[in-house]
């Protein structure tokens, strides 16, 4: 290890990983109220609150960590402020705790879930962004404080990297929207426009440049390719992700009470989103052909490739499919969406972090060699499990339109229709998938520090 | 294309995309109060409540939200409000088999509520959720008096016949071996907790005496 501020990337990949052991557990619990709703003591809504929110403050603490790692690596300097950086680190942890606290608290006795100042105290019941206002603007400082001491430390050493701007960028960009969801608005219609802003400029825009960042990233230390191509075939993804993903917001504003153009707009620029994708696929399997190097961390460069295809797959052909207008018109509301979201945050945003984890820790832990097979075990575990899951919901999602969207039964019924099948499968995955994680985190805290047996 | 004129691309590009969003944002702004109905204190209330018990953690509305429960956007259409009201409040006596759970929801909420799912029944959605295409064709298909005014009642809504239709009422498709008495069908329709207690169903007394025993036939038939 080179810099000392790169043990707080530890802590956030530690803090990162329980908080996804969490996520996958309470997902398990999810999947089995789909055939027994009370099941657990906790209703379906806040163990799906807490599945989703889970998810997302993990990546998010995934991100943090891979952004202290690389803003030093690029920097070539400790740290601004380590200090702050522990701060930062242990301020997130306890407000993350205060509000799955509140939501436990909430989902026990929902009556605790007073109005404070216009807004609820312990649970706003918006998906996604459930966190309240006091939350909120915690978490406000904390992303502020974070990206403070980066740029303070960029400016330390004047190192003004591509791979730096657009990861910066993009960080900056992702703290600005998170604002959008912070007022109150009496029409549930301006309450979904303002809260569509938040998701998906957040995972078709902002997050899009950290992964295209972290990507070429990866690359460089991994293969030793030429930073001037990686950076300006990342221009190009990210450029193509903003074309396409900031007016592709206009496929969430079809069907909940805005003008008819958005149909057209939402629809054409939406349909390109896998295109840069695409690239990034071809990016990085170009840039491992054209270096032939012998890789040390092979499983980095797996994880890489890995997170790299299942991005496309994922985000861009689970998404392409039910994104014209016409074709949503049938689908929108039904577990496609599901299936989409669970594999295009898989291998978008999750693969990413893993990947990240992989090829930064052997440096942080000062090994050139470690034992690989468990990353390998954990990836095949997890990738596995997740595919089959995406199958089975999109299974679902496609009987669920036939059945109430064309057919015209009712929901209801279509649920117990295809409960057995579809969710015991999904529940059987699902434990699949937690194996995996297991495995991964077994590997997180192991790797590096044993010797390897003798050749 | 050399990598500076990428990166300008990229940063020009971007920035012309977010200017055109916000262009049309404050256009759809303008739109977005015409397109629905006015908002009352009750209905701001109701989204309050919305709010409070995190009903999308399992509902959707105007398909957005959790996929666990029943899309809300066209709930009012879809089930009397007095239905609805004893539902939201205490969901398994109106449903044996519910997966709701009891909120403590009060009686004030639940109008709230109510008054709420009635103004985002009003959105205008472009169309959606779209007529399912084999219900608009089975109402071609009505044959007998009782059939047609099954139809013109909607109850469909809330009963099933062979599968189709609604899960709030019981399944009709046997309903004639449980009640085969012509008269206990129109005593049902014209008070229904007359003859089931507790019962969520509206009473459709304002229906004649020709179409109360044509429907009562009619559903003594389903056997």
């Amino acid at each position: 290890m080179k810099y000392q501020s790169q043990k707080i990337a530890v802590n956030f990949y530690t803090a990162a990983l329980l908080l996804f052991a969490v996520q996958v557990v309470v997902g398990i619990i999810a999947a089995l109220q789909f055939m027994w709703p009370d099941f657990f003591i906790l209703n379906f809504n806040t163990i799906r609150t807490l599945h989703i929110n889970a998810l997302v403050v993990w990546l998010l603490m995934g991100m943090m960590g891979a952004t202290y790692y690389v803003v030093t690596e690029e920097s070539e300097t400790e740290l601004w402020s380590i200090p702050l950086a522990q701060l930062q680190f242990w301020a997130t942890v306890i407000a993350v705790s205060a509000v799955v606290i509140g939501y436990i608290v909430m989902g026990l006795f929902p009556q605790a879930n007073i109005e404070v100042f216009g807004t609820q105290l312990l649970n706003e019941g918006r998906e996604y962004i459930e966190a309240p206002r006091w939350a909120d603007i915690l978490i406000v400082v904390s992303v502020l404080l974070f990206l403070f001491n980066c740029l303070m430390t960029v400016f330390k050493t004047r190192k003004f990297t591509a791979v730096q701007g657009v990861l910066l960028g993009g960080l900056t960009f992702l703290a600005l929207m998170y604002l959008p969801g912070m007022f109150y608005t009496k029409s549930m219609v301006k309450d979904q426009f303002w809260w569509w802003w938040v998701v998906h400029l957040w995972v078709e825009g902002s997050w899009e440049l950290i992964a295209a960042a972290l990507l070429a990233f990866m690359l460089h230390k991994l293969l030793g390719a030429e930073v001037r191509v990686l950076a300006k075939w990342m221009y190009i993804e990210t450029g193509l992700v903003l074309f396409t993903g900031i007016l592709g917001l206009g496929h969430h504003y079809y069907w909940i009470g805005t003008p008819k153009y958005w149909l057209w707009v939402g629809g054409f620029f939406s349909s390109l989103e896998p295109i840069p994708l695409l690239l990034m696929v071809w990016d990085a399997f170009r840039t491992t052909r054209e270096t032939r190097v012998a890789v040390p961390n092979k499983i980095g460069l797996y994880l890489t490739v890995a997170h790299a295809i299942f991005n496309f797959v994922g985000a861009g052909l689970w998404g392409v499919i039910h994104t014209l207008p016409q074709v949503n018109k049938w689908t929108h509301g039904t577990q496609l969406t599901t299936a989409h979201g669970h594999l295009a945050f898989y291998g978008a945003y999750v693969l990413l972090i893993v990947a990240m984890i992989y090829v930064t820790l052997p440096s942080i832990r000062g090994v050139k060699e470690f034992n690989q097979s468990k990353g390998y075990l954990a990836f095949w575990w997890m990738t596995i499990s997740m595919v089959f899951i995406v199958i089975t919901i999109t299974g679902a999602g496609m009987v669920q339109t036939y059945l109430e969207r064309l057919l015209g039964l009712d929901y209801v019924t279509v649920k117990a229709s295809y409960n057995l099948w579809f969710w015991i499968f999904r529940a059987i995955f699902g434990v699949g998938f937690l194996v995996g994680v297991l495995i991964l985190v077994a590997d997180f805290f192991t790797l590096g520090k044993k010797p390897l047996p003798a050749k | 294309m050399s990598t500076n004129a990428a990166k300008n691309l990229f940063i020009y590009g971007s920035l012309l995309c977010f200017i055109v969003l916000i262009v049309l944002t404050i256009d759809t702004m303008g739109t977005l109060d015409k397109r629905a109905p006015v908002i009352t204190d009750q209905v701001d209330a109701g989204k309050k409540v919305w709010h409070k018990y995190d009903c999308i953690g399992c509902h959707t509305i105007l398909g957005n939200g959790s996929y666990f429960a029943p899309d809300m956007t066209k709930a009012v259409e879809r089930k009397p409000k007095g239905y609805l009201k004893k539902f939201i409040m205490d969901p398994r006596t109106i449903k044996a088999d519910s997966a709701m759970p009891v909120l403590g929801i009060s009686e004030q909420e639940a109008d709230d509520l109510i008054a709420f799912l009635d103004w985002i029944a009003k959105v205008d959605t472009n169309g959606w959720p779209p007529k399912p295409i084999l219900i608009a064709a089975a109402a071609g298909k009505a044959a007998t008096p009782g059939q047609v005014l099954f139809q013109q009642n909607d109850c469909s809504a809330c009963h099933q016949i062979q599968g189709l239709g609604g899960t709030a009422g019981p399944d009709l498709t046997r309903i004639g071996l449980k009640h085969a008495d012509i008269e206990w069908h129109i005593k049902h329709l014209k008070n229904p907790e007359s003859v089931v207690p507790k019962s969520a169903m509206p009473d459709f007394a304002h229906l004649n005496d020709e179409d109360l025993r044509a429907l009562a036939e009619y559903m003594v038939t389903l056997k």
